[in-house]
């Protein structure tokens, strides 16, 4: 008797826990299966490790996680990860990411989006440009990396991309030497990902999630703001089913109402040279509940 | 005893999810005073003892509280009759109550010019009183302290609630005979971290904010959407439930126009009602003395003559709106309009033909003394500084407005250091209070043209020194976080040229 209560326990905590991190849609099936989302992250043994980006990154000596930063936002812009120095804080690098389905700019690359942000910076008061955008190899990723610096603060961003969104490293420091210490780390970045976790990652879709190929299709009633869009990325399964909803921005109830929707959907199943392939898309979806 | 065991086990995890969403919501916690406290602190302040210092509120003469420059002189006799009416005290018989905050909206809307902010002394000290009401006043009212309204974040069911409760009520005037409502009970409240307050917005050059077209402030939200990319800043608007439009006045941009907003204010902080809230909030029937509304538009003979035509038809909130609208933008020291003269770039160049040609027009506007060629130098470098750092990445430095049935507010550009976007603060300076599409974490980027004669910052009032405004800003969750690092890095004189440069404002 006692181990079913135990037993019984422990349903109550892996419900509670898959209801809070999972967000489980039970009735019709599991949609949010156990696969990463950009912002699950973490910070672990000196090390930034995240498996939706196969990504991990070995923090420089002395270092620790900063402030964790806002929600992800409804353009799916993240700010992954803040990094500080334990001691006397004279640098910080933060690690974020810009889903390029959402983006307002339609950036869809690490070239284009390192020559947009050094066209920007030129155009700050007092901002020099001290390296021009610079393309670099690391871990077999194309990495862009622009350098400059103001008010006796340097910086250096460097930007790839993984699984169609930018991934940035943001690097400031107050002096240049430092930084040169700080960029250095960047290169034992690895997107090796993790052993047990499933690779290779489904390739990603712009807009695949349209009339087309759409073979049956529930509209969710979103709850709450309007006005407001809501992106959502999908994993469709080699079945055209619906295998991840990762509802990037929404309140609880926009959430629910969403994956409720969405592990109703069939799709036709997306073929890549002559067969069926597991592949990632986005989607929006917006409430406009107004007049009458 | 097994079943107690069981109990025991779905407790557990019972509590534990309790303390998970208990953590995730906002930190905040309430002092003696009432005032609230952070309890996510960042990692220490600024840089204790050594820091910066806020020099404090600038001197001379209010550089605000006159009308737009350029204005008919119809227009101009339409601000002058608004502007009595915005300084007007009500009275029961006129409308006051049965609950309020004050009884003039310039007795909030006060420094350092009548439709500014909180005043150096709080009218609401001698407003409990007036005409002998008897009511008590809230521990977080202060004599020098900052002009509040309090709103309870949830109801006694624990649904949220979010909306004003109002300090004062009628009972005991000598114009509210037999009325005997009573206070809210703050003091219970407060002892259950249920309070959170608002300080009056600044209402200078409201007028421009309003023309600006919504692709004009989508396009200024998008235009430094890499730099703030790289520094952990997203934002977005609020919109109005009715039309779909942006939103952008209030602390969580909460309200649409400047006519929602006098008209919910005259309601909600004074007790008028009006065309736009006719309703009185408060029924009970012991304490309804007028007609509803109690302001509204005459119909037939108009109820003023105060040389305005168009005044002398309009009703009370008409006036507030025009008020605002005619209102000139803070004019900063002179120090950082020679700056911006000076600089070469097109941005700063836009904002100095600007204020240039406010200080030409001949307006009764009149700018701040001029200070010393160092502090000029310091703010100049503070000016720098802001944009470098971040700050200017959400406190964007120039809109411009499109056309406008007046003039004065056509195709201008100027300097309001606000996108008008809701930005995510954190858990600091959280409030759990939804409006609109902003939750309890989101605030609109406070405007912050006129900060250097502004005496109480962010939204509760809670810190009259600029320095601890800007640390205020990180917590865990702010988009700002990034922005506060950059500050901490900067040398001390760089620290201190930025906070004088706010204060050139």
């Amino acid at each position: 008797m006692r181990r079913l209560l135990l037993l019984g326990a422990a349903i109550c905590l892996v419900g509670w826990l898959a209801w809070r991190y999972g967000g489980v849609t039970p009735l019709f099936g599991t949609v949010t299966a156990a696969m990463p989302n950009p912002e699950d992250g973490k910070v672990a043994n000196g090390v930034y490790t995240n498996d939706y980006f196969s990504l991990s990154y070995p923090l420089p000596q002395g270092w620790a996680e900063g402030l964790a930063g806002p929600e992800p936002s409804h353009l799916g812009y993240y700010a992954l990860r803040t990094l500080i120095p334990r001691a006397e804080p004279d640098a910080t690098i933060l690690i974020a990411a810009q889903d390029t389905f959402f983006a307002d700019k339609p950036l869809s690359n690490a070239v284009e989006a390192a020559s947009d942000f050094r066209r920007a910076m030129s155009e700050i008061e007092g901002m020099t440009i001290d390296r021009e955008p610079l393309q670099m190899q690391i871990a077999d990723h194309l990495v862009e990396r622009v350098d400059f610096s103001g008010v006796g603060l340097y910086r250096a961003m460097f930007v790839t991309e993984a699984r169609c969104h930018l991934v940035s490293f943001n690097l400031t420091a107050r002096d240049p030497e430092q930084l040169a210490r700080l960029a250095l780390s960047v290169n034992s970045l690895s997107f090796a990902g993790r052993e047990d976790v499933p690779s290779p990652a489904p390739a990603c879709v712009k807009n695949y999630a349209i009339a087309e190929n759409l073979l049956w299709k529930v509209e969710p009633a979103i709850p709450g703001s309007a006005f407001t869009p809501i992106p959502v990325r999908i994993t469709i399964g080699v079945d055209g089913k619906v295998k991840h909803v990762h509802v990037i921005r929404a309140t609880a109830d926009q959430r629910k109402s969403i994956e409720h929707a969405l592990a109703q959907w069939q799709l036709r199943p997306y073929a890549a040279q002559g067969r069926a392939v597991e592949i990632e898309t986005g989607l929006v979806f917006q409430s406009k509940q107004m007049g009458m | 005893m097994r079943k107690i065991d069981f109990l025991h086990s779905c407790s557990i995890v019972s509590i534990m999810m309790l303390a998970s969403v208990s953590l995730s919501g906002p930190a905040l916690a309430q002092n003696a005073a009432g005032t609230t406290v952070n309890t996510a602190a960042p990692r220490g302040p600024v840089d204790p003892g050594r820091g910066p210092v806020d020099p404090g509120v600038r001197g001379g003469a209010p550089g605000a509280g006159g009308p737009l420059p350029g204005l008919s002189p119809l227009e101009q006799a339409f601000f002058n009759a608004a502007t009595g009416i915005f300084t007007e005290v009500e009275t029961v018989p006129t409308g006051l109550g049965p609950r309020f905050n004050l009884d003039s909206c310039g007795g909030c809307h006060a420094q350092p010019a009548a439709g500014g902010s909180s005043p150096p002394t709080n009218p609401q000290v001698a407003a409990a009183t007036t005409q002998g009401a008897n009511n008590t006043l809230p521990s977080f009212i202060t004599a020098n302290g900052p002009v509040r309204e309090a709103r309870f974040v949830s109801n006694p069911d624990g649904t949220p609630d979010g909306g004003v409760h109002d300090l004062f009520v009628i009972s005991g005037r000598s114009d509210a005979p037999g009325c005997n409502i009573q206070q809210p009970n703050f003091a219970a409240e407060l002892a259950r971290g249920n309070v959170i307050f608002r300080i009056p917005t600044p209402t200078f050059g409201l007028g421009l904010v309003e023309s600006v077209s919504d692709s004009g402030l989508q396009a200024a939200l998008a235009a430094n959407a890499q730099f703030k990319s790289s520094l952990g800043i997203s934002g977005r608007f609020n919109h109005s439930g009715n039309d779909g439009t942006i939103t952008r006045f209030g602390w969580k941009a909460q309200n649409k126009s400047l006519l929602v907003f006098s008209g919910e204010a005259y309601n909600v902080e004074m007790g008028v009602t009006n065309d736009a809230f006719p309703n009185e909030r408060e029924t009970n029937p012991s304490c309804q003395f007028n007609e509803t509304p109690e302001s509204t538009t005459p119909l037939t003979t108009p109820t003023k003559s105060s040389g305005s035509p168009a005044a002398d038809y309009a009703q009370d909130i008409i006036l507030f709106t025009g008020f605002m609208r005619l209102l000139a933008p803070p004019t900063p020291a002179s120090s950082t309009i020679a700056s911006a003269a000076t600089s070469s770039t097109s941005t700063v160049a836009s904002a100095s033909d600007n204020i240039a040609s406010v200080l030409s027009s001949g307006s009764s506007m009149t700018a701040a003394p001029a200070i010393s060629a160092m502090q000029s130098a310091s703010t100049a470098r503070g000016q720098q500084i802001f944009s470098n750092v971040g700050c200017g990445a959400c406190h964007v430095p120039s809109l411009t407005t499109g056309k406008s049935p007046v003039a004065a507010l056509t195709n201008v550009t100027f300097q309001p250091l606000s996108d008008f976007a809701l930005h995510d603060m954190g858990i600091g300076l959280a409030d759990g209070i939804s409006q609109g599409n902003a939750n309890g974490r989101e605030f609109r980027t406070a405007p912050l043209w006129g900060v250097g004669q502004r005496l109480f910052f962010l939204h509760d009032g809670r810190t009259n020194d600029l320095a601890v405004a800007i640390q205020q800003h990180q917590s865990q969750g702010s988009e700002a976080n990034e922005v506060v690092e950059n500050f901490r890095l900067l040398s001390a004189n760089d620290q201190q040229a930025l906070l004088n440069y706010l204060r050139s404002l």
